[in-house]
């Protein structure tokens, strides 16, 4: 919740489950503790994260007690796929930011030719309806660069970071990356960050 | 997740990022409790996934993944009868299958302190009923304790213990999804110490409720409750914060809710916040009513605390107006948000929403059709193999009972497989009652966890009634739907040791089934079509129970294996020149790692998806999809 009480910042992270939004929502709070700051975190587990829509949530600030973040309420909606993103577009608030991975990850519906996949342009368009402020980056090119596509969401770590809406230093933010992974993918993870963290910089 | 080790540091005051679920984990050790014994079930599982691993590291302690929730909860009640701190957790439809010791333990009592976890889990996020187990807590008449958040999972267990053990009685801890599954920061307090063996005393006209004994006990458990009651009226558990004409009595998450929502509409209300819902604070609840004309309810689910309310302002003849679910302000249905509060509020006070969620939803509405993307079963998981090959066997006409697991979502297209599911072990015993009654053949099907918790009486009904059902059992050496937990096949217990595993096919010989086969759903899906057939053939004729095992390890398990290990098989790839885009691929088996190509009209395998079990090999007519060369 709280749109009106400033001291609250609200982060919607959406995706495909198996992309790694839970760990992403944990390494995000687990860097605003280091960084001092009340923190709350919503996830969901068990059967609905079976490859299906993920949605968890990160709310930093004092004033920060359940783990909801309603229909207008989110300061930044990350979104690890297109269609996930839009999915979760109301969250967002009037001004809010959209932080988007443009690689598609084909619903079986579609596959199965049982539904369409929407063209960019129109869920763009459909975005702005919500607001303008939208970054797009293809998180998915990023994490092969970085060394393995498991580390994308390490690249969307980044990239909340590139942000600056969130009170969390590049220092903190590869701290905790480097505590929270085995040593051997360390690398790759903090490669993917910063990557994700310098491409998001030059867009706002 | 935490990790099981920086949940046994020795840190008091150290704050930690913590789900309750693991708040809970480390309450164990700080309370001294001796034993724990659970069955899985989300949303509580993270406790056990915590306790199995800190359990042979902490002194003293014992820990099991028992058999399902009713061993559970007897395992843990008979180590608090006799005198240690013990825990059970489980899921809301778990105490459904522990309510037989349920009831008598609140009878008998406990001399050391229990307490029983359950999870509800509004909106049924990975259930399969939101009911509120509160009830069981008036049922039962067993004290009830709700913790809104990480913070208070961790202490008020603490205070649990105590109060066990001050009234002599099992607590029922109830959690919901969004208390067991938010994180929060949690800080650590000392550890406590757990006594070795002790010795059983005797006392069996106290513990074994024969009529006798039970007709002296229920009395004695109604005078504990109204002791307890004395408890609630001036515990810390139980408190009033703010200041206004508006009274708001709100318990569990709810409360979280109400404290943003009157921060978000600016506006001021007294809360009475309750800790302690049974036996609950009579006297201070009938002070709060007096002093408020108007006073709403906030709780999800049931309105429990809103009927005592109203039971209360009856009794006292108190002139108050008490608003909730009975005049539709709020849904017994589904989980809350601060929203949901408001625009109750809202339509309380008669103003507007501080955001304009019409506005919102209207806009919503006018999204773009999206294409739906619900759970399914992963890529590279064994069901998928075993499903394709029961539909083909059976033509899609048999009757397909069900069970709870991962595999329960084999309901969706394609492959259409669940008919029917009560609850754990029901798809042999709905096979059993489907057998009698229609001429259509039955395949039934059950996890290997669920096999065990529930599914061996099923087994000896249709053995000694001689029911023809088929059943195969889609054995993934796990608890896959839960996270991956031990079950009595694994050969891992609780505790991490290594002991020999039962194995499915014995047992089931063992119970008298005449026809049971084991077979690897990789090794041919033409050959696994064939065993279907077969099986299904010979219950007809012989009108006895068959049992095919369909065994392969879980994909995610198998997947993280090679990750560990660093290796990188061979991958499977559609050669484009020989795909001709019939889809069979795609309609057949709704495998998330593959897609058509929009340029090239081809199918194609994601590789980074993709986990290597190479069913769409043996379904492509035309012979499209290849592995590379190793």
């Amino acid at each position: 919740m709280a749109s009106n009480t400033s001291n609250t910042i609200n982060i919607a992270i959406a995706g495909v489950g198996g992309q790694g939004v839970l760990t992403l929502a944990e390494i995000l709070a687990k860097a605003a503790l280091a960084e001092g700051l009340n923190v709350r975190v919503g996830e969901i587990h068990g059967m609905a994260q079976r490859g299906g829509h993920v949605v968890c949530t990160v709310r930093i600030g004092d004033d920060a007690s359940g783990p909801v973040i309603d229909a207008g309420a989110a300061d930044l909606l990350v979104g690890f796929e297109p269609v996930e993103t839009l999915r979760e577009i109301h969250l967002v608030k009037k001004g809010g930011y959209v932080l988007m991975s443009s690689h598609i990850q084909y619903p079986v519906a579609v596959s199965m030719g049982k539904a369409k996949y929407p063209d960019h342009k129109d869920i763009i368009d459909s975005i702005k309806k919500f607001t303008d402020k939208i970054i797009e980056i293809d998180a998915h090119k990023i994490a092969i660069e970085a060394g393995s596509p498991r580390s994308l969401n390490m690249v969307m770590f980044g990239g909340i970071i590139g942000t600056n809406l969130i009170p969390i230093s590049k220092e903190s933010a590869l701290k905790v990356i480097s505590e929270a992974f085995p040593k051997k993918f360390e690398k790759i993870n903090s490669m993917a960050a910063e990557i994700g963290l310098e491409q998001v910089k030059k867009q706002i | 997740m935490a990790k099981p080790q920086e949940l046994l540091e020795d840190s008091p005051g150290k704050k930690v990022l913590l789900l309750a679920n693991e708040a809970i984990a480390r309450g164990v050790l700080e309370a001294g409790v001796r034993l724990v014994a659970l069955y899985p079930g989300t949303p509580s599982s993270e406790i056990g996934n915590n306790l199995t691993f800190m359990a042979p590291k902490i002194p003293n302690f014992y820990f099991e993944f028992s058999t399902n929730e009713k061993v559970a909860l007897e395992v843990a009640g008979a180590a608090a009868v006799a005198g240690v701190r013990s825990m059970m957790v489980c899921k809301g439809p778990g105490l459904n299958v522990a309510a037989d010791p349920f009831f008598s333990l609140a009878y008998v009592g406990v001399r050391a302190g229990m307490v029983i976890v359950v999870a509800d889990d509004p909106s049924m996020w990975s259930s399969q009923n939101e009911n509120d187990s509160r009830y069981y807590a008036l049922m039962g008449n067993m004290p009830l304790m709700e913790p809104s958040d990480p913070i208070e999972a961790k202490s008020m267990l603490l205070e649990a213990y105590a109060f066990s053990e001050q009234f002599e009685l099992p607590v029922l801890f109830r959690t919901t999804t969004r208390v067991n599954h938010t994180r929060a920061p949690v800080e650590f307090g000392p550890i406590s110490s757990r006594p070795d063996k002790i010795e059983f005393e005797k006392e069996p006209f106290r513990f074994v409720p024969i009529p006798a004994v039970a007709r002296v006990r229920h009395p004695w458990l109604l005078g504990q409750i109204e002791k307890a009651r004395e408890f609630s009226e001036t515990s810390l558990l139980n408190f009033t914060e703010g200041e206004g004409d508006l009274g708001i009595i709100t318990s569990g998450v709810s409360y979280n809710y109400v404290k943003e929502a009157l921060l978000e509409m600016n506006i001021s209300a007294e809360i009475l916040k309750l800790g302690i819902t049974h036996p609950l604070p009579e006297k201070k609840m009938i002070e709060f009513l007096k002093r408020h004309k108007k006073v709403v309810v906030v709780e999800e689910l049931e309105p429990f605390l809103e009927t005592h309310a109203r039971r209360l302002a009856q009794l006292e003849k108190i002139t108050v107006d008490i608003l909730g679910k009975e005049q539709g302000f709020f849904s017994r249905v589904g989980e809350y948000s601060p929203r949901i509060v408001i625009e109750a509020l809202c339509k309380i006070n008669t103003c507007n929403t501080p955001i304009n969620w019409a506005d919102i939803d209207a806009r919503s509405k006018t999204e773009l059709d999206l294409p739906p993307r619900p759970p399914l079963l992963c890529a590279g998981c064994p069901h998928r193999a075993s499903y394709y090959a029961i539909r083909t066997a059976t033509r899609g006409k048999a009757i397909y009972p069900t069970d709870i697991g991962c595999y329960t979502l084999s309901i969706a297209p394609p492959l259409e497989t669940a008919d029917i599911l009560f609850d754990m072990g029901s798809s042999i015993t709905t096979a059993c009652g489907l057998a009698e009654v229609t001429d259509q053949d039955i395949v039934a099907s059950i996890g290997d966890s669920t096999f065990f918790a529930s599914g061996l009486p099923g087994i000896v009904n249709a053995v000694y009634n001689q029911h023809r059902i088929c059943l195969v059992v889609l054995d993934n050496r796990t608890t896959a739907m839960t996270g991956h937990q031990p079950h009595p096949g694994t050969g891992i217990t609780g505790m991490r040791k290594e002991v020999p595993p039962l194995d499915i096919e014995e047992v089931c010989k063992g119970l008298g089934v005449e026809y049971v086969k084991t077979i690897n759903p990789f090794d041919s899906i033409a050959g696994l079509v064939g065993e279907v057939r077969e099986m299904v053939k010979w219950a007809r004729e012989n009108h006895k129970p068959a049992v095919l095992i369909s065994k392969e390890p879980c994909a995610l398990l198998k997947a993280a294996d090679r990750r560990r290990a660093g290796e990188t098989p061979p991958k499977y790839y559609v050669d484009a020149e020989e795909c001709t885009a019939c889809k069979r691929c795609l309609n057949r088996l709704s495998c998330p790692a593959m897609y058509m190509d929009p340029e090239t009209e081809k199918a194609v395998i994601d590789e980074t998806q993709c986990n290597l079990c190479g069913t769409c090999v043996a379904v492509c007519p035309q012979g499209a999809i290849k592995r590379e060369a190793e």
